[in-house]
Parts: C-alpha cells; structure tokens; sequence
C-alpha cells in the first residue's frame, strides 16, 4: 500500500511537470528541452528556505515556483528572438550550465547534493498526504492550463503559432506571450519541484539532468503534444511502466539502462507511427492539413 | 491636408541588391495607389519596410502623422497599419471568424492579466468583435463560410479573408499586396468593391498588383518602380501609355 501511495505522489508530480511542460512545447511551440532545470530550481530553492528559514512549507513551495517562474527569463529573454532549433540549443547549454553551478556551490550541498530537508508531515500518514497534495496541486494545473487555453488566449497562441509573422502584423506581440507561456509553464515546474523536495528530503544534481528531459519529452509525444488529458495519460504510464519492468526481476546491470532505451524507443515508435501521441489533440490542431 | 502614409527618402539595401533608393511616397485618405513594375522591383520591400518587417536604412516613414521608425511589427499595425500577403499567411489551424478575432489593432485576450482579472471585459469585447467580424464578412458575402475553418474555403474566399483580417485593424493605412493573383469571379468583384468602400471611408490604401485592368479600373495614381527606384509616376493611364514601363515590362 505505502508503495502505491509513494507513487501518486511521484504521478501528481510528474502531471503538473508534463502538463505545463506540454504548455510550452506542444501549445506554446517553444522547443526547450530545460523543463527539468526549472523544477530543480524550485526544489532547490524550497529546499534551503525549509532548512535555514523555516517559513511555512506553503510560502516555501510558492517562493520555488515564484524562483522558477522569474528565472525562466533568464533563459526565454536573450533566446526567445530566436527560436526553433536554435532555442533548443540554448536551452540544453542553459540546463547543463545552471546544473554545473549548482554542482559546485557550497550552499546547495555541491555535486552530493542537498540532505536534511526537514520533514513537515510526520506519522503514518505521511505519504497519503503528500499523495493527496500532489494529485490536488496536479489537477489544478492541469485545470488552469485548460481554462487559460480555452477562448480568448488559446486563440491568440494557435495562432501565434500558426503564423507568427502574419500574427505580429497584426499587432499582436509574440514575444510578450512567449515569455508568458515560458514563466507560467516554469512557475509551474518550481511548484511541482518544491512538493519533490519536501517529500524526499534529499535532492541532487543529477536527478535534473538530460535523462529528466528526455523523459518529460517521453511523456509529452507518447501522451499528446498540445492536449490537454495527453501528459496526464503520458506522465501515468511512463511511471507505472518501469515499474512494472521491476517486478521482473532483472539484473541492476540491465534494469539501469534499461529505463534510457525504454523511452527513447517509445519516442522513436509514437513519432513514426503516431506522431499525434495517444490523446489527439482537440479540433483545431486535427483539421489541420498536412 | 497631411497625408495619411509618408515615405520621405526611404533607402533599404541588402548587401549588393538595392531594395529601396530614396523612395518618397505620400498616399492621403481616399486615394488608391497602385504600385506596378516588374518582379523583384522592391514593391512587397516597400510594404515590408512600412510595415516593420525590416528597419530602413535610412530615410522616415509615418502613419497618420506618426513616424513608425524604429518601432517594432506590432506596435505599427497598433497605430493603424495593415497589410495582407501574397501568399496570404492565414492561420490555418482556425476557422475564419477566428482568423478574424485575433486581427484587431488591440486585442486584450493576448495578456495573460487581463485573461485573468478582466474576464468579464474580456467577454464583452469579444462579444463587440465578433459581431464586427461578422459585418465585414457579410459585406463580402462570406457569412455562410464564417464558422468553416480556412483550409477548407476556395483559394478566393481565402485571399477575401485575408483582407477581413486586415480589415479588423480598421487604421488609416491599408497596404494589399497582390490581392488579385489567383482570384476570379465572384471573389474579383468583391474584392474590388470592398477595396473602393475602403477608400471612400478615409483610408490610404496602396496595391501591389500585376493585373493591369484591376489597377486600372480602381487607382487614382499609380507609381511605376524597377530596381528599388521610382521610375515615374501619375495617372494609370500616362503609366500604362509610358515606353519605360513597356521596355521594362516586356524587356525590349
């Protein structure tokens, strides 16, 4: 039971990660691959607020996301006027760069990471109400991403990103809306990273890493670029999946990489045979003509 | 009277290939300007210079008496300039009404804070666009097709969107480029009807066309441009009658 309860926990963080993951690159079309450094910026940031000030876990976990959410331009503000592949490039350097400083600073536990995190929910119960937490704080991204999408600004974005140029012709400012999508999808990912680190008590660098993006893409493309049930579906799936590989009983010598080869296959299978993920997304993307 | 759209010395190079060498242009309210001359003579750079695409290198452009340079795509079509395309560039994932809502000079549904605190606004004005939307399009005859989404439509109704869409800016200054190529019919007489309206309301309005009778049957003047310059200009007629424009046009 404490096993199946530890991963809801680990599911609702993992949904609000794809789903506002999939706000910039499946709604947004910005091809960054730096979710992950976002998340460690708000665990990181939730988890020495809870060791040296002590303040309430909710300002703890609200100052992660509001971290996130700010320090996302530091990426989107210089790389945003370009965008595409380049973008993507920016973002890895930006990952790997932000991981390296966070690896060799004294203050948030260098390369062996950050321990001690004190703990805010005790007794047996512990994992049931982080387990209830992360679903809640999960679908309520999930219902704020959907509301902001729907009408008038979901409107705006397909068609910034049908046609940019046409669209700023038209007077309508991409560039703000980029840094827009950007900092909430971030903002998002600090939340989802703060619930991470008050619930394991421990992070490090490497849990942020490359193979964290890959695996946030994984959930995205196998789900449903630019749905919104589609990371959900992606985030929940991706997770049982090595699980259920677990029970197999494998070597750690092949269970390890076993995880790498996993979601790359899946990547390669969905984008050949169905590029669309498992949930379509809705009307709009769908009439569109090849 | 000042006039609505004032190019004064606009120069524009890339590398090698002169764009625009010392253009001045003024178009004031109600007049039709045609710009003709042969391809790659720099009449879409014009637009796209005057519309921000790309800054000049020197020289000033103005809108209804405001100067546009240095100013960004967005914040020109804000001050009343709007263009179509060639190619049209129609958001093809959105039905056409929604190519339409999009398309006004200030649409508050693009800030995320008035997403939030003002929905209340958000929807009246929503609500106000939508029935211009539909006017526009009623005077083009495309109500039926208001709903369909735009990659379904014929390649006449699409170029007809184009110009709704640019319509929606309802600014001063109304730039067309080619809003012909293709276009027959039904979809032709609209076209140039709608265009004549516009004018007779006050605008400023400039149309690259390679369809001589269209340029002649609805502009004042016309400008006649080969290589960045402006080779001559006048009424259609003296253009059209002019031995430069046909040794150029047909490379005697």
């Amino acid at each position: 039971m404490e096993y199946l309860v530890s991963l809801a926990v680990l599911i609702g963080i993992y949904v609000i990660l794809s789903s506002s993951f999939n706000l910039i690159i499946g709604f947004g079309g910005l091809i960054s691959i730096a979710h992950p450094i976002f998340f460690a910026l708000g665990a990181y940031t939730t988890g020495l607020l809870a060791i040296h000030c002590g303040i309430h876990p909710l300002l703890a976990v609200l100052a992660g996301g509001t971290v996130a959410f700010f320090a996302s331009m530091m990426l989107s503000l210089p790389s945003l006027r370009i965008s595409g592949d380049y973008l993507l490039i920016t973002s890895i350097g930006f990952q790997l760069g932000l991981l390296e400083v966070i690896k060799h600073l004294s203050f948030t536990g260098g390369a062996s990471g950050l321990g001690n995190i004190p703990n805010v929910v005790d007794g047996s119960s512990r994992s049931t109400v982080f387990a209830v937490v992360s679903c809640v704080v999960a679908s309520a991204v999930v219902l704020i991403i959907r509301w902001l999408l729907t009408g008038p600004y979901g409107r705006v974005i397909s068609a910034m990103r049908d046609d940019e140029l046409a669209f700023s012709a038209l007077g309508r400012n991409a560039m703000m809306i980029k840094l827009a999508l950007f900092a909430i999808g971030s903002g998002f990912a600090g939340i989802a990273g703060g619930i991470y680190a008050y619930y394991y008590q421990y992070i490090s660098p490497d849990q942020f890493e490359i193979l964290q993006s890959a695996m946030l893409l994984t959930m995205v493309v196998v789900g449903g670029m630019g749905s919104h049930l589609g990371p959900v579906v992606g985030a929940v799936l991706l997770l049982l999946l090595p699980q259920a590989i677990s029970f197999m009983n494998l070597p750690p010598s092949v269970m390890a990489p076993l995880q790498g080869v996993i979601f790359t296959t899946l990547v390669i299978i969905f984008l050949f045979w169905r590029p669309q993920g498992l949930i379509a997304p809705a009307q709009r993307q769908a009439q569109r003509k090849p | 009277m000042t006039a609505l759209i004032s190019l004064t010395n606009v120069c524009k190079s890339f590398g090698g290939i002169v764009v625009a060498d010392h253009i001045s242009i003024d178009i004031h309210g109600g007049e039709i300007l045609g710009l003709i001359g042969p391809n790659g003579a720099g009449k879409t750079s014009l637009f796209n210079l005057i519309s921000g695409l790309y800054p000049t290198d020197s020289g000033t452009i103005s809108v209804s008496g405001k100067s546009l340079d240095g100013l960004p795509m967005y914040q020109r079509a804000r001050l009343g300039v709007a263009r179509t395309w060639q190619h049209m560039r129609l958001f093809e994932s959105m039905s056409v009404l929604e190519n339409m809502l999009v398309s006004p000079r200030d649409y508050p549904g693009e800030k995320i804070s008035q997403i939030i605190f003002g929905a209340k606004q958000i929807k009246a004005i929503d609500q106000a666009l939508h029935e211009r939307a539909l006017t526009i399009l009623q005077r083009m005859n495309l109500t039926s097709i208001a709903q369909a989404n735009v990659s379904d439509i014929t390649f006449g109704q699409q170029k007809l969107v184009g110009l709704a869409r640019a319509l929606m800016n309802d600014g001063d200054c109304l730039l067309l480029d080619e809003p012909m190529a293709g276009v027959e019919g039904n979809a032709y007489d609209t076209m140039k009807g709608i265009v004549r309206e516009e004018a007779a309301a006050g605008r400023a309005i400039c149309v690259v066309e390679h369809n001589v009778s269209f340029i002649k049957d609805l502009c004042n003047s016309a400008v006649f441009m080969a290589r960045g310059s402006i080779l001559e200009r006048g009424s259609v007629d003296t253009l059209l009658a002019s031995k430069t424009l046909a040794d150029l046009y047909f490379g005697v």
